[in-house]
């Protein structure tokens, strides 16, 4: 059993506060979805998860079989250590290096290391266009290759978490599709806990078991069901423009 | 011609730290040549006290250039890097440990030309007409082995592609779980190691002073900049390039020339292909 627990966490960049006294729980076997549109603080919850971001106030911890482990005080390398993986916002590829050296270096985390195998021929069969390139540089490939391809670097970890920001970002729709599809899909067959950060509530909600509502930088609603979800104003307000 | 290329992996040996630590880590390190003249001495007083083979000294000295390196970098990196002013300040810095190097060994060894001496040197082998001197010959397969051994380390280890990666993108490297300080100091040390041999090569071709570094840095940037910024096979190619036009203008128009030959091609490259013959 493992979940990350964040708790009435304040953060922002020197005197900017982005997210104020914010809690979400992500517990494991579940894809959480977080919501809400540009500049509300989605990106900076996750960077506060990951360590990018050091919270100003509030706990973030990953509770691993009943062990509590604090991860405000732990680099960005230790949390990614833990298991914990993420597809950043904008791919961040190394663009100067080719599809399978990318892929090759999301096996940097030695647990992951006995696994490259496996994990490379989960990659190709999921993304089965990431094969046919795996020479070509990454820089060279259009958006959505991209995006399969930072997906199937961060599975290269063996994470037993994954973070997703923004995946729909800079992508044709029937891309997004696509990708949140085989997300679920290898969410399912990795046994992965998945929190997505995303702005395309359709999307997003195709793929959630749950979600959280982030409104300037405040949880402004808990959804137990992407129903209840659907059924709150805000998303009636910002989303489906009832 | 076969000079030339005899020359041209020697080189290879020579640009190899450059294009490690110029052309990936984008740490303009212009001591490089320094470090190489100090591998040179190493070699000259453990081949001069102890009768040591100087090649073998470079080797068992690229451990101690190795940390030297770490701890070079470490510095560069709290004094500068950290605080995001490397460029400019940090080309300073190299231009103070170059001058320090330099300085040292006129102090300690003078300067006047030391030289090395073991078996091979001095002898030949004779190749259908072509005398090639051993002391040509033995640098050139050691430059080839270290060309092909970085390459290895480059391509096969996690370690080398984190170097290949860490410019492009430190905090996607971080979210692969590998320290990009960490990962910049070791291929700064390894860059460094790497001076160790080339420099017990150079002693083993021609005799050294301490200022014999001002003639390599001409050289070292202008193969790391033909060969495409941190490519270690672009590195050979333009490391023998420039080994053969070397030799063809010191034959055709005197020794005096060849020198100018790098400048040449750094200044055409720069201004016909500037990401180099091998650039990504």
């Amino acid at each position: 059993m493992s979940r990350i627990v964040v708790r009435d966490v304040d953060a922002g960049y020197g005197a900017v506060r982005v997210l104020h006294g914010v809690s979400i729980e992500i517990r494991q076997g579940e894809t959480v979805a977080l919501l809400g549109t540009n500049g509300n603080g989605k990106s900076t919850l996750i960077k506060c998860i990951m360590g990018i971001v050091r919270p100003a106030a509030g706990e973030i911890f990953l509770d691993s079989d009943g062990t509590r482990i604090d991860l405000t005080t732990k680099s960005t390398e230790e949390i990614v250590g833990l298991g914990i993986a993420l597809v950043p916002e904008g791919r961040r590829l190394f663009p100067k290096l080719t599809v399978e050296e990318n892929l090759l270096l999301g096996a940097y985390r030695t647990a992951a290391r006995g696994d490259i195998e496996r994990n490379l021929a989960f990659g190709f069969e999921a993304f089965p266009v990431l094969r046919e390139r795996r020479r070509q540089l990454a820089g060279n490939m259009s958006g959505g290759e991209q995006q399969m391809l930072a997906v199937a670097r961060a599975l290269m970890s063996s994470p037993r978490i994954l973070l997703v920001d923004e995946p729909s970002v800079g992508l044709a729709p029937i891309l997004v599709s696509r990708v949140i599809a085989k997300i679920k899909e290898l969410k399912d067959r990795h046994d992965l806990t998945v929190l997505m950060a995303e702005q395309n509530f359709n999307q997003a909600t195709k793929i959630a078991d749950r979600g959280y509502i982030i409104v300037h930088g405040r949880i402004e609603f808990e959804g137990q069901s992407t129903q209840q979800l659907r059924d709150h104003e805000l998303v009636k307000k910002y989303y489906l423009g009832v | 011609m076969v000079a030339g290329l005899l020359l041209g992996g020697f080189y290879a040996a020579v640009s190899l730290g450059v294009s490690l630590i110029f052309g990936l880590l984008d740490i303009a390190n212009i001591a490089q040549p320094a470090f190489v003249i100090l591998g040179s001495y190493a070699a000259y007083v453990m081949n001069s006290s102890f009768g040591l083979d100087p090649i073998l000294t470079g080797l068992l000295f690229t451990p101690v250039f190795y940390f030297l390196g770490a701890v070079v970098y470490r510095l560069y990196y709290g004094s500068f890097e950290r605080r995001g002013d490397e460029s400019l300040r940090g080309l300073v810095f190299f231009f103070g440990v170059l001058f320090i190097i330099e300085v040292s060994l006129s102090l300690k060894y003078g300067v006047d030309y030391r030289l090395v001496d073991a078996a091979y040197i001095g002898k030949s082998i004779d190749l259908g007409g072509v005398g090639i001197a051993f002391r040509l010959l033995v640098p050139c397969l050691v430059g080839l082995a270290m060309t092909l051994a970085l390459h290895l380390f480059l391509s096969r280890t996690f370690y080398g592609r984190a170097v290949m990666a860490v410019s492009q993108d430190r905090l996607a490297l971080r979210l692969m779980g590998a320290d990009p300080v960490q990962i910049k100091t070791i291929a700064f040390g390894v860059g460094i190691a790497a001076a160790s041999l080339a420099g017990a090569l150079l002693i083993t071709i021609a005799p050294v002073v301490p200022s014999t570094d001002r003639d390599y840095i001409g050289r070292m940037f202008a193969i790391t900049v033909l060969g495409g910024m941190g490519s270690v096979a672009g590195t050979l190619v333009a490391a023998v390039i420039l080994g053969v036009a070397e030799s063809l203008m010191a034959t055709f128009f005197g020794p005096s020339w060849s020198l100018a030959v790098s400048f040449g091609i750094l200044l055409v490259v720069l201004a016909v292909r500037p990401a180099g013959l091998f650039g990504r």
